[in-house]
């Protein structure tokens, strides 16, 4: 019963923290670290108008995570007139890739078709990876809208990843993984990504063996990418909440370790 | 003999992924289009399978009367998603579009969010300095958490270049050679399978 | 022109044989030549020895408990993995000798999937069980069933029947992604003995600390081997040593080549550069 009612506390304590930090306002600063950097230095450093493949890999629930992640990547590469296509390896990555691309490109005024795509869904991820760097066109002869592949300018003469700059890989799990597991190692791909705070030490050592060539990490990568292209979005709006809840569990750690050891030491006495 | 069929099919789809890996010959290109648009529609038929079999179990136990108002909104969601789809569509402002960004998003971030609970809880219950490397896994948790929240790098410089090299060297070091394993049990189950050793996905062993 | 003729044009025909992935031939023809030798000369070694996991141990204890106790048994294969991933076919290798002991201790043995293939598998393997333990009549097909492919309806579903059947005993053996620490703190917080394992490294720190007991990486494989008893398993296992010990070589080669490159400033020159 103890163990009920104090892992109820438990979670009291923490929605009252998150409710109250979010409803602050209050924007913390956050340097910005050397692996962000990378990913926008990469971005940066792509001649203007070079083809990203940006791939949303994830669910609808990672979506106060993905969000922030997303949308500060799509801002900078739309800024730098580089152009998009967009799909998605999970169903319910779909509409929410759809959306934030068509935000992101109204913001920059670029145009459906013209500047960027969105070809939509692929199940069976595995076989989707593959049979893109056999043929994009094969494996999505319409777009998301059901216009057909040659239809569209932005499409013109990307048939492989041989005509991509780099796959960007929006995700909440492993299926960034596959794309290197796939698409780097079988066609050469390089694969850059925006990632939940949760994977990234999934992704260290593809990074350090240079599978991976740049990546973003959770709220606080966000956050951090934001500063760098100057526009705050939703990661600078919740580092005083992960701040905090980060605060919280190492408050709870100590109180564990403390009620541990007065129990150790009560047991020894008698 | 259906097994021995099946043995038999996989064993020269394997063989034949197996070479066409090394070759950049249309022909071997094309076999792995063609084995690929294969695999795609193989999924789509298992998914309804699954959504069948969903369905008619779920009927089953209403039947029976276990777990009634659960079953009974489970086939509510999933009548009612395909039906918004076929009459409005699945464009932006279609019901459809509507049901899964106002119901089914906001749904399943509520159960991701479920995690951050969890681990709070997990921390308290079970992050205990228990041994000298239970403490040095405390630290280093301990570290990790302030260096990713916003005030680590202000609070010291060292703290977050020391959480940095924990996460580069050790855990790395530890997370590389669990990936080597892993990768090397991938091997031989896959090679097992392409062989017949392996026959626990044809549902048995015999 | 015979095999061997078109075996040679093949292998020396740029347009047929990727050069570049020489390297990755080489290493696969070794592989394949140890685990083969593993597996075909393991009748002359005798018996294999595996050390001691607790997690093996517990398997028989967390069975026991569901009989003692009158509940189900949970057993959940994790929402990142398909039919075709070896940790699952390890999961459905300890998953046959589960379903064998609860049929024998007529303890009910529920098995949610996200994958309706999985589920297919699950069904004959748990079938075929039931029939080797002689209580085919036990066996309850609707029992191991297709909640959903999305993740978090998964965690959901599998939550609820945990909530609601509150199995005395939860296995938690597969791929897991983020609803590792969701089910396996449900699991705790009924009170169920919990044995996991997984090939994800970020989820296994959660398991650690949520379960009882933990299969880490590859003891997956091994505990697939040593509780369906299959021979052929564990001498997969040995070759994956060998294999691991020749990695290893390699490595220590590698380091010291380069450090004796650098050193010299022969990196440059060195015709093999690690």
């Amino acid at each position: 019963m103890n163990r009920v009612v104090s892992r109820h506390w438990i979670f009291l304590g923490l929605f009252v923290l998150v409710a109250l930090t979010m409803g602050s306002g209050i924007r913390l600063d956050t340097p910005v670290s050397d692996r962000t950097a990378e990913l926008y230095n990469f971005i940066e450093s792509l001649p203007e108008g070079s083809m990203l493949l940006v791939s949303f890999d994830h669910e609808a629930s990672s979506l106060p995570e993905i969000r922030p992640i997303g949308q500060a990547l799509l801002r900078h590469a739309f800024r730098k007139n580089h152009r998009l296509i967009g799909m998605a390896l999970l169903a319910e990555g779909t509409a929410i890739g759809y959306r934030l691309m068509q935000q992101a490109a109204a913001e920059y005024g670029k145009e459906y078709g013209k500047d960027y795509a969105y070809l939509g869904f692929k199940p069976q991820y595995i076989a989707a990876i593959l049979s893109m760097g056999e043929s994009i066109p094969a494996t999505f002869p319409e777009d998301y809208l059901g216009r057909p592949y040659e239809s569209l300018e932005v499409l013109d003469g990307v048939a492989t990843y041989a005509d991509v700059a780099a796959v960007l890989s929006i995700a909440d799990g492993s299926l960034t993984t596959h794309w290197m597991e796939y698409g780097r190692a079988r066609y050469g791909v390089r694969i850059v990504s925006g990632v939940t705070a949760a994977m990234v030490t999934t992704y260290d050592p593809y990074l350090a063996s240079g599978q991976m060539h740049a990546m973003m990490g959770g709220l606080r990568g966000a956050a951090e990418y934001e500063d760098l292209i100057a526009c705050p979005g939703g990661g600078k709006r919740g580092m005083l909440a992960q701040t905090a809840t980060h605060l919280y569990v190492i408050v709870l750690i100590g109180l564990g370790n403390l009620s541990y050891f007065l129990a150790r030491r009560k047991k020894e006495k008698r | 003999m259906n097994r021995r069929v099946a043995l038999v099919i996989c064993f020269g789809f394997g063989v034949v992924m197996f070479a066409q890996y090394f070759s950049k010959h249309p022909l071997a290109r094309g076999v792995n289009q063609a084995v690929l648009e294969y695999w795609q529609i193989i999924f789509a038929f298992a998914l309804l399978l699954g959504v069948v079999s969903f369905f008619q179990n779920n009927i089953k136990q209403i039947g029976h009367g276990s777990d009634r108002p659960y079953r009974t909104v489970s086939l509510v969601g999933l009548l009612a998603m395909p039906v918004a789809a076929v009459i409005g569509g699945i464009g932006a402002g279609s019901p459809f579009l509507w049901i899964f960004e106002n119901v089914q998003a906001p749904m399943q971030s509520t159960v991701f969010a479920l995690l951050a609970f969890f681990v709070a809880s997990a921390s308290f219950r079970g992050f205990r300095a228990r041994s000298v490397p239970a403490a040095i896994l405390l630290g280093a948790a301990i570290l990790i958490l302030l260096s990713r929240s916003a005030i680590g790098g202000p609070l010291s410089g060292w703290l977050p270049d020391t959480a940095d090299w924990i996460r580069h060297h050790p855990s790395m070091a530890a997370r590389r050679a669990i990936l080597i394993g892993i990768g090397l049990g991938s091997l031989t189950t896959s090679l097992r399978v392409i062989v017949g050793i392996e026959r626990t996905w044809l549902g048995g062993k015999k | 022109m015979s095999g061997f003729s078109l075996l040679v044009i093949a292998a020396t025909d740029p347009a047929w044989f990727d050069v570049d992935k020489l390297p990755v031939l080489i290493a696969a023809i070794v592989s394949i030549i140890v685990i083969f030798y593993a597996t075909f000369h393991r009748s002359r070694r005798g018996k294999f020895q595996v050390r001691e996991i607790a997690g093996l141990k517990a398997v028989e204890d967390a069975i026991g408990r569901c009989t003692e106790m009158a509940r189900p048994l949970l057993f959940t294969p994790g929402w990142g993995g398909d039919i075709q991933r070896p940790t699952t076919i390890a999961s459905m290798n300890i998953l046959a000798h589960v379903a064998e002991k609860t049929a024998q201790y007529d303890c009910r043995l529920v098995y949610p999937t996200h994958d309706p293939v999985i589920m297919a598998v699950a069904q004959e393997v748990t079938r075929e069980a039931y029939a080797r333990a002689g209580c085919a009549d036990r066996y309850r097909q609707d029992d191991i069933s297709y909640v959903t492919s999305s993740q978090f309806g998964y965690a959901a579903a599998v939550d609820g029947q945990i909530s609601r059947l509150k199995p005395a005993s939860v296995f938690l053996l597969g791929t897991f992604e983020a609803e590792s620490l969701i089910l396996a703190e449900t699991g705790n917080s009924i009170g169920a003995i919990q044995i996991a394992g997984t090939d994800s490294t970020i989820q296994l720190s959660f398991f650690i600390v949520a379960c009882d007991y933990t299969l880490i990486g590859e003891e997956l494989f091994v505990a697939s081997g040593y509780l369906s008893g299959d021979d052929s398993i564990l001498a997969s296992v040995r070759a994956q040593d060998m294999l691991k010990v020749l990695i290893g070589l390699l490595l220590v080669v590698a380091v010291v080549w380069n450090t004796i490159c650098e050193l010299t400033g022969a990196a440059e020159q060195s015709w093999w550069s690690f």
